[in-house]
């Protein structure tokens, strides 16, 4: 292994995954301003991590294998835990928090996550794939619905959104949000997607059509002595 | 340097920030101040400004509670001093305290203040030697406070106009 891959399996990633879990819990202006992922975020995390293995995204013998020291097993075990606990803050993070929207919002992301599982798209699609499907529930929480419960705004606007909340009985509108909110989730969002790109991944098919498929692992293990 | 070195490097540094994200969420600090006062606590290192205190002090026995507040929030910016936070609650309950009637909102600022002092007194027992103080004890203060929040019959004696602040 290059130095820059040591160093980003036991620095980086783990920085990377880990600041998302503490970023992406972060409600500004609550009264408990850290909140700990539900039960179903831990579920769509799960179901993330398996996409992203099943896509090639993430390569689970590159970071535990029995041919790797113990120091090198115990980061790769670090960064597959830090990612799950990032993966379960970043969609709890995404979800709305109550009535519809919440329920819409977290059966759309698990049909979503087992559609792509079914799928199985290879790591660019699958890592186009998560950007969009994380950038529309950033829009949809932080942008459409975040404005629909903003307090501020004139009569006009209050009254129209007195007239939705009536119409929709209620169900629609979510607490206000802090106006940090927004920039905390778009960092939070952005730095994961880095993470994602960044995790030991398998070789385009391409590259493995080209070279053979086992032949390409041969070569990089007698480059280095021992498997990646 | 060798990789063996980044290797244990990347899992401590990743072992440290794990502590501290999981002591985040279970003490649920809501400003700056509150995580740095709360970890320079973890190891011993915080420190009451005792100039401030002091000041806070001053501004209570002169019946003046929110200029006190003011000064004892600066003392313990972190809300990690038991004593502070017992005279923050203190300065709530004199100020809320009323001949007819409490003020609830006060009271309920000086319950979670107590609280406060309470979980951070070794032991959960806190006892202020201050001869100025009719109550020297969190505990006293604490179910006077819950008293005063409390709404029952004996709220309607028309002796109660005889009762003393503490």
């Amino acid at each position: 292994m290059t130095r820059g891959a040591v160093t980003r399996e036991a620095v980086v990633l783990p920085l990377i995954f880990l600041t998302a879990t503490l970023l992406g819990g972060l409600d500004p202006g609550a009264r408990q301003p850290w909140a700990a992922p539900s039960l179903f975020s831990l579920c769509l995390a799960m179901l993330l991590i398996a996409v992203l293995v099943r896509g090639g995204a993430l390569v689970g013998e590159r970071l535990l294998h029995g041919a790797r020291g113990t120091l090198a097993n115990a980061n790769g075990f670090v960064v597959l835990l830090s990612l799950f606990a990032a993966s379960a803050q970043v969609l709890h993070m995404l979800m709305p928090r109550s009535g519809l929207p919440a329920l819409i919002v977290g059966t759309v992301l698990l049909v979503l996550l087992v559609n792509t599982l079914a799928v199985s798209p290879d790591r660019p699609r699958l890592l186009r794939s998560l950007a969009v499907v994380f950038g529309s529930a950033f829009l949809l929480k932080f942008v459409v619905l975040a404005a629909l419960a903003d307090p501020d705004g004139g009569r006009t606007k209050r009254v129209l959104v007195a007239l939705f909340d009536l119409a929709t009985l209620g169900t629609i509108t979510q607490h206000p949000l802090h106006p940090a909110a927004g920039y905390v989730a778009f960092f939070v969002i952005l730095l994961y997607l880095a993470g994602i790109a960044l995790l030991p991944s398998r070789p385009p098919r391409r590259e493995l059509a080209a070279a053979g498929g086992r032949s390409l692992t041969v070569t990089t293990e007698r480059e280095n002595g021992r498997p990646w | 340097m060798r990789d063996d070195t980044i290797r244990v490097g990347g899992l401590l540094l990743a072992l440290v920030y794990a502590a501290f994200i999981g002591w985040t969420y279970a003490r649920q600090p809501q400003t700056v101040a509150q995580v740095t006062g709360g970890l320079t606590a973890t190891i011993g290192a915080y420190r009451v400004d005792r100039q401030a205190f002091d000041d806070g002090l001053a501004f209570f026995r002169k019946d003046q509670f929110v200029e006190a507040r003011a000064a004892f929030a600066r003392a313990d910016p972190a809300e990690r001093d038991a004593v502070t936070q017992f005279y923050v609650a203190y300065s709530y309950y004199r100020q809320g305290w009323g001949r007819l009637y409490s003020d609830d909102a006060l009271f309920g600022e000086g319950l979670k203040a107590v609280d406060r002092a309470i979980a951070l007194a070794p032991g959960g027992r806190l006892v202020v030697d201050d001869p100025d103080l009719k109550m020297r004890s969190a505990d006293e203060l604490r179910a006077e406070l819950q008293r005063g929040l409390e709404r029952d019959a004996s709220d309607f004696n028309p002796l109660r106009v005889l009762r003393e602040r503490k």
